[in-house]
């Protein structure tokens, strides 16, 4: 199909599609006078180790402080991982076993297929819903503020106390059961926690509901940096809703949707919150994930080093995929240009 | 501002940063240096009741003029964590609170094999420990811990909530008895027994009940012999006669409906509104119901009925222990305060102030109203020892807790869940 916007140039030069996604993609190169590149720019030339007037020395401080707190302690507990610790007194080297009991253990495996579950679940959903709210309250509605932050509100909310009020909702004796019943809906009613599968959706639900403000402000940035004469322009030229969003609306707000789907796919595969309190992991085991076997083998059952290979195996997970991720959504417009 | 002017008043408010972290990392290592005061260290279930500790803490005070015990009460679910953490770092309590046995996290067993625990052999009267519960309190042959009471489990029962449907139960009910009557007392609006089925420990705990007339009573030696690989859970009747009880409990409508995915929060609505008749949990949990409704509430302490086939035993012993901190800089002190606990004058106010029974041998003219049903199962030592103190790890436990709600809920079979349990021992 022919772009819509094709054809429409802007005052740059580039086409209208470039010039909406240049702001975002390359502020720097957005910046510049038009018709100068990073060679022939005018002024002095920086002085080594400074950048903006500032010295690249005083970042030491940060850096030092970030290794010291985040990074040592990670590698420390990198390190456990292959021990047989028990959080308190010695350790033995026990080399890959730790990792051998997580392959060959159903149970864990288990907790493996509940996490990607839960994970893959929690990125569509919140960002199919996001994006949704995100356009239907971006323009037009008067009421669009309003709606925002009662959208947005469930987000400032503790995770673990909104978990607590969805389970008592969630109650066999609870108002879910009690509205169907209340409906006719008798034969409706479940006893949602303790299904295995009903409860994994349940986790989701609570998940999903709590995030779709979060993912909706992120697209609403994005779709702000969309000219509205760009739109209108396709829609002269004959381009539907469909067509609109999927050829100018969507290309225009990737970096959003990159920020979007690599924030709630870092947070679906964590989730721990919504589990304790919902299910603790239950019914037999049906909802635990990484995390919370995590907090199990570690704080309940005392193996640290059994815990400290459970969470070395989630951060290369969580690395992995969002790598991954990062590369699927990663804008290439820019590249070559 | 000038640049210059925002540099100096930075460096300035890293100073006291900078001294309070020093000051923290040479902070004296374990406990009080004053030669008369130590810190006591506890876990707490309910912040709002006041721990029988506390209580010993204040006593102890008074008794000792001049001596201060700082008291750190800390919750539950942490506690385990924390004190290994304090111990670890070599800033941990003189004297704490420490699970007996070796089957959890932070248990005489774990501490001890990490030395961090004091010798108390020839410090305290060893007479306090019941003999069945040596195993749960020496470590390598030596006293490290002492029982600050004995703690029965049975059903905490409300007899005003069982008098509205007529429900009948006495020390000489059976599970039988107690199946028969299920539908009649659910069909007015009650359930018989309150399940938090989604809550390991509860399950767990209700089935550890059942399983002390069938396992522990006829054979207090059950977990040596399976320690031993003489004997193992797939392979024990008492063990599938436990889990087959659930399910027939289950089956009959003896727990409250959607019990199987319900919370801690369920038993406390469900007896608050009379729609359970009781709840299987320690028997000092009674006292805390009754303390915090101003005697609006009448509870008492049955066992739990034995299945067709067993004689009832009650499950008593001494999960709860005291130890101190090998690594005290008042040893003197701490030594003392553990010894203290044990004379029998104190031993029975932290039974009283518990709820619980005072360690030694059972005088059931000085037991608490609440135990009079009991009483007769007590005088005649029909006792069993809980089953998970000396078992290897707390997989076990927890694997018989979520097998019974796999059984409730339909994913597991009686043969799973014991095969889980067996695994879990390893």
């Amino acid at each position: 199909m022919k772009h819509p916007a094709a054809g429409a140039t802007s005052p740059t030069g580039r086409n209208k599609m470039n010039a909406a996604t240049a702001p975002v993609n390359d502020s720097h190169e957005a910046m510049r006078p038009a018709g100068t590149t990073r060679q022939d720019r005018p002024g002095p030339r920086k002085k080594a180790g400074r950048r903006h007037g500032v010295p690249t020395w005083w970042a030491i401080p940060g850096v030092a402080a970030v290794l010291a707190l985040i990074y040592l302690p990670t590698a420390m507990g990198g390190f456990y991982a292959f021990t047989d610790w028990k959080g308190i007194g010695g350790w033995n080297w026990v080399g890959l076993d730790n990792f051998r009991s997580v392959l060959q253990d159903r149970e864990l495996l288990g907790s493996l297929k509940n996490t990607m579950f839960l994970a893959i679940g929690f990125l569509v959903l919140t960002n199919v819903f996001g994006l949704l709210m995100a356009l239907a309250l971006n323009r037009t509605l008067k009421t669009r503020y309003l709606l925002r932050t009662l959208v947005f509100m469930p987000v400032v909310l503790a995770p673990i106390a909104v978990s607590y009020v969805w389970s008592f909702i969630f109650a066999f004796n609870g108002p879910l059961n009690q509205a169907l019943g209340g409906m006719g809906l008798d034969s409706w009613q479940k006893d949602w926690l303790a299904d295995p599968t009903l409860a994994k959706f349940c986790v989701l639900t609570v998940m999903v509901w709590q995030n779709i403000g979060f993912v909706m402000v992120i697209y609403l940035a994005g779709l702000a940096a969309v000219p509205v004469e760009l739109e209108e322009a396709a829609a002269l030229d004959g381009a539907g809703r469909w067509n609109r969003l999927r050829h100018i609306i969507l290309p225009s707000i990737k970096p959003s949707l990159a920020i979007a789907t690599t924030l709630m796919l870092i947070q679906g595969l964590r989730v721990f919150d919504q589990i304790m309190a919902l299910t603790g992991g239950g019914p037999a085991g049906a909802t635990q994930t990484l995390a919370t076997e995590i907090y199990q083998q570690t704080i309940v059952f005392g193996k640290y080093g059994f815990g400290a290979a459970l969470a070395l195996l989630l951060s290369v997970m969580i690395l992995v995929l969002t790598s991954l991720q990062q590369l699927a959504t990663r804008d290439r417009s820019s590249v070559g240009a | 501002m000038k640049r210059t002017t925002w540099r100096r008043l930075g460096a300035f408010a890293v100073l006291p940063l900078l001294g309070t972290s020093l000051a923290a990392c040479g902070s004296d290592g374990s406990g009080g240096s004053d030669s008369n005061s130590i810190t006591f260290a506890y876990q707490i279930a309910n912040p709002n009741a006041k721990s029988v500790f506390a209580t010993l803490a204040e006593e102890y005070e008074k008794t000792h003029k001049g001596v201060t015990i700082k008291t750190n009460p800390i919750a539950l679910n942490t506690y385990g964590s924390t004190l290994t953490t304090q111990l670890n770092a070599g800033n941990g309590p003189d004297v704490f609170f420490v699970n007996a046995g070796t089957g959890q996290a932070g248990s005489v067993g774990t501490l001890g094999q990490a030395g961090k625990l004091l010798d108390l052999t020839g410090k305290v009267d060893a007479s306090v420990v019941p003999s069945s519960s040596k195993s749960l309190l020496y470590f390598n042959d030596k006293l490290v811990a002492v029982p600050p009471y004995l703690a029965p489990t049975g059903v905490i029962f409300s007899p005003r909530a069982a008098g509205k449907s007529g429900f009948k139960l006495d020390s000489t009910s059976t599970m039988d008895d107690v199946i028969s009557q299920c539908k009649k007392v659910a069909d007015g609006g009650q359930a018989v027994f309150g399940l938090a089925g989604a809550m390991a420990p509860n399950t767990g705990i209700f089935t550890s009940a059942i399983a002390a007339s069938t396992v522990y009573g006829p054979d207090p030696d059950w977990n040596a012999k399976k320690a031993a690989g003489k004997t193992s859970f797939a392979t024990s009747a008492g063990w599938r006669a436990a889990l087959e009880t659930m399910k027939d409990l289950q089956d009959a409508g003896c727990f409250q409906e959607g019990a199987a995915g319900a919370g801690f929060d369920a038993l406390t609505n469900g007896m608050g509104q009379g729609k359970m008749l009781g709840f299987s949990a320690p028997a000092g949990g009674a006292k805390d119901i009754m303390d915090s409704t101003k005697g609006a509430v009448t509870l008492t302490i049955q066992a739990m009925p034995a299945p067709a086939g067993y004689k009832t035993y009650l499950m008593a012993g001494t999960p709860d222990a005291v130890a101190g901190n090998a690594a005290t800089k008042n040893k003197k002190l701490a030594e003392d305060f553990i010894s203290w606990m044990t004379q029998p004058a104190q031993t029975q106010k932290a039974a009283d102030a518990s709820g619980e029974i005072a360690v030694g041998p059972v005088d059931t003219s000085k037991l608490l109203p609440q135990y009079e049903p009991v009483a007769p199962l007590l005088k005649d030592n029909q006792v069993a020892p809980y089953p998970y103190l000396d078992w290897p790890n707390g997989e076990v436990y927890n694997a018989l807790g979520t097998g019974v709600t796999g059984l409730l809920t339909g994913q597991m079979s009686v043969d799973e869940v014991l095969a889980s349990l067996d695994k879990a021992w390893g």
